[in-house]
């Protein structure tokens, strides 16, 4: 056995008026006389201790203090001793210990049943503790109820309150319930013992209904159960039926914001066929005014910028394979007079899968398509004269460059073909062209015919360099091909003219020159004109920039006669476009 | 249409929650000083007895569960126990200290003690607020109840000075109080002292708000109810 010395348990005041102090003895002593252990007690205001005044009258081991012992708000210490040793204190006042008794007289009322009988409210009813105070107002009380069926285990709980009765709603008549309340001191937490327990029976007053049926509890968990199991299966059903408009009214589907007009998202993935298409259909993308100081002005900007390379290659694309891929298998008409790729009225949707297949198609068709392309780029004089043409323009001379010199010796075999196709003088260019469908905004012209055809090629100038050779001498510049690249022509002809010595330091020096300088034009027509069996003509300086006169259907451009003065060919600039005028000139 | 409905219907829901808060806040409801609305209104003796009531009982809420959360908080590791509470600087005043002697004395006296322990606690408690948040990493809720504390003392303060008024037969007198020097000791650089005297300050604050608290709940039984409440 452990050793348990006397300790205080706890001291108690019922009502703030009197209090007790609890003492467990232990086993300390076999043969303990109560009264050798003492409690002693001290108040604040005193100094030495005193016996306890009355271990009667709260039982063994207690000490009772009463009234003229009991001042409220003074501390006190107690403290448990035997003659010559302490063996425990506890310093407390007595505002803090105050432990109410239970309440008493409890009853209850009836004050209605439901109308099957099955239910009943009763108002339960009690008084006060006796010794508490509460009358004068010295003390303070809140109220606990607790109730429950007779067979249960766990006791319901209300709210504490400070009246003296509490209605009880909705009790079943025919069981039995006990109750029981506690009350506490209104600030405190602690509660006193709990009162004697009341028993509620409806049955002793004539109400029970004892052939009542059991009320059945709404079956809450079937319900919940076979309702979601029923919404699944519709939720299902729904979704794999084949209808599709019970799907779409149950599951809308998300719209996808979609501008009338320009995609931008088409845009962004460099589609800029369908932009171009849809830019090409609508009259009112006409050309604006188109005066000299625009075109020049883009023009120039263009030529100040050092850095086109890093610009967006949405004109690389114009110019890339697969620009040309992506229009060519858009299902133009593989017509050599190149105006129905011009023309195509719908606007093409984007499908990949159409591009991809493109891949397979023989080289021949994508000469074809190719070639078609060129005609497309002669279309871009209908576009729309928008800054971004002169945007795209400008990086023209980039993509150029980045395309591969694998791809000249395709590119320059079908130009020929193509390009001779369509012969309307230049003045009557203007005229008997249909809208545009896609096309390219600005083209190069890679390669001056002998003939003197201009070829355009989405081509770089690299490529010239190697399949110069060949395109110079098969290509014809068409009347209708406005652009004219001077490098390209400069190119060809210096090629000729030079038999193959050094082709790839032309193409160098005319790296940064996507077109042709007029001068450089004159020069290589000339040369061109002379190598071949159409000797250039006239050789009236071309500007390097003109303005555009008229633009008009694919055929091109009428660029004004007047011309600014000839940079030089250091100065790297995108082609110089010639005015057809000047090109007449120029070459047969 | 329907978002002008909308934004009306949250405008009013908004006016709703924010007066339902304002109304139930417990304990300190603002009740209005004219119930019936005329221009040279008083209050019954009765209402402003209910109302000093309601606020003394708040006030020894408020201040025993600060005590508690200050107890818990920091008291427990370091073993405060109150020191003989002859230390609370109200001890000099003489008030009832059981049932028999707040039976005894005569209620304008009776008044003027709670108004003297009041003005007492007026100036520690102003202390208390603001020294309250010195201490290091103390909850928001403690800093919360000191403010309130005070400014609810102030109210109840003014409540007893109007009760005073219409009770007294005579002058008011208003030379009951005890001035508070603690404040030195709230400012102890020694942490554990510092907080040995908030710990004290605390505790003599809980036994003195209820203290008036049930001084007040007497008078009220007495006067109003006739000693039948």
């Amino acid at each position: 056995d452990l050793l348990q010395w006397p300790q205080i348990s706890k001291c108690r005041s019922p009502e703030m008026e009197t209090f007790s102090c609890y003492w467990t003895a232990g086993n300390f002593y076999n043969l303990t006389a109560p009264r050798i252990i003492q409690l002693l007690y001290m108040k604040s205001n005193e100094e030495d201790w005193k016996e306890c005044p009355d271990y009667v009258t709260s039982g063994q081991n207690s000490c009772y203090f009463n009234a003229s012992y009991t001042s409220v708000w003074t501390p006190y210490c107690v403290q448990l001793a035997s003659k010559n040793e302490v063996y425990d204190r506890k310093c407390f006042s007595v505002d803090e210990i105050v432990l109410p008794d239970p309440p008493v007289h409890l009853n209850w009322t009836l004050l209605n049943t439901s109308q099957t009988g099955i239910h009943g409210d009763i108002q339960v009813r009690w008084d006060p503790p006796p010794t508490a105070d509460v009358r004068k107002g010295w003390i303070t009380l809140e109220y606990e109820l607790q109730y429950k069926e007779v067979n249960e285990t766990k006791w319901k709980e209300l709210k504490p309150r400070l009246s003296t009765m509490v209605p009880l709603y909705s009790l079943k008549t025919a069981r039995d319930y006990e109750i029981r309340i506690r009350s506490r001191q209104r600030t405190s937490e602690k509660f006193g013992e709990f009162s004697e327990i009341l028993y509620v029976s409806f049955s002793q007053i004539g109400i029970g209904c004892d052939h009542c049926t059991e009320e059945v509890e709404f079956p809450w968990f079937l319900v919940v159960v076979f309702g979601v199991c029923g919404l699944a299966v519709t939720v299902i059903s729904v979704m794999l039926s084949k209808q599709p408009r019970l799907k779409m009214l149950i599951f809308p589907p998300v719209p996808v914001p979609k501008i009338n007009g320009i995609d931008p998202d088409l845009l962004k993935k460099g589609k800029l066929d369908e932009v171009n298409s849809i830019l090409a259909c609508h009259d009112n993308y006409k050309t604006q005014l188109y005066n000299d100081d625009l075109w020049v002005e883009f023009i120039e900007l263009d030529i100040e910028d050092p850095d086109e390379k890093n610009r967006a290659s949405d004109t690389d694309r114009l110019l890339s394979e697969d620009h040309l891929k992506s229009h060519s298998c858009l299902g133009t008409k593989d017509d050599d007079s190149g105006r129905a790729s011009c023309c195509e009225p719908d606007i093409p949707e984007t499908d990949f899968s159409a591009s991809d297949t493109c891949d397979a198609t023989s080289d021949s068709d994508q000469f074809k398509k190719a070639t078609e392309k060129e005609e497309d780029l002669l279309c871009l004089d209908r576009q729309d004269n928008d800054e971004s043409l002169p945007s795209l323009a400008n990086t023209d001379p980039q993509r150029r460059h980045r395309n591969t010199q694998s791809e000249n010796s395709h590119q320059w075999a079908p130009f020929a073909d193509s390009v001779e196709s369509p012969r309307p003088s230049v003045n009557t260019q203007i005229s008997n062209q249909n809208s545009l469908t896609s096309t390219d905004f600005y083209a190069q012209v890679s390669d001056i015919t002998p003939a003197g055809r201009v070829v355009l090629s989405p081509g770089q100038k690299s490529k010239l360099g190697i399949a110069q050779r060949e395109g110079c001498t098969e290509q014809n510049f068409t009347m209708d091909n406005t652009y004219f690249c001077e490098a390209d022509v400069k190119k060809c002809i210096a090629v000729t003219s030079h038999e193959e010595n050094e082709p790839h330091v032309q193409e160098q020096s005319y790296n940064e020159d996507s077109y042709f300088t007029t001068e450089s034009l004159t020069t290589t027509v000339a040369n061109l004109g002379a190598s071949t069996a159409e000797p250039p003509s006239s050789e009236m300086p071309v500007a390097d920039y003109t303005s555009i006169h008229i633009v008009h259907s694919p055929q091109g451009l009428v660029l004004n006669a007047t011309a600014l003065p000839v940079p030089d060919k250091e100065f790297n600039v995108s082609c110089g476009y010639v005015s057809t005028d000047q090109l007449n000139k120029i070459m047969p | 249409m329907s978002t002008k409905g909308a934004s009306l219907k949250g405008l009013l829901l908004m006016v709703l929650l924010v007066s339902h808060m304002l109304l139930t806040k417990e304990g300190v409801t603002s009740l209005p000083i004219c119930p019936n609305g005329s221009v040279n209104c008083q209050l019954s003796l009765e209402e402003l007895f209910d109302r000093a009531v309601k606020l003394s009982h708040y006030i020894h809420f408020l201040s025993s569960e600060m005590f508690n959360e200050f107890d818990e908080r920091y008291a427990q590791g370091r073993g405060f126990i109150a020191k003989a509470v002859n230390s609370c600087h109200t001890a000099s005043l003489t008030t009832p200290e059981d049932k028999e002697q707040a039976q005894q004395i005569h209620h304008e006296d009776l008044l003027n003690l709670i108004l003297g322990v009041l003005r007492s606690w007026n100036d520690p408690l102003i202390h208390l607020a603001s020294e309250v948040q010195r201490i290091k990493e103390a909850p928001e809720t403690i800093l919360w109840k000191a403010v309130e504390i005070e400014e609810q003392n102030k109210r109840l303060l003014e409540g007893m000075e109007k009760i005073v008024g219409r009770v007294h037969s005579g002058e008011v007198e208003n030379d009951i109080y005890t001035p508070w020097d603690g404040l030195p000791s709230l400012q102890l650089a020694d942490e554990d002292s510092r907080l040995f005297a908030f710990y004290n300050l605390l505790h003599c604050l809980r036994r003195d708000s209820h203290k008036i608290d049930n001084y007040l709940k007497v008078l009220k039984c007495r006067l109003i109810h006739d000693n039948n409440c």
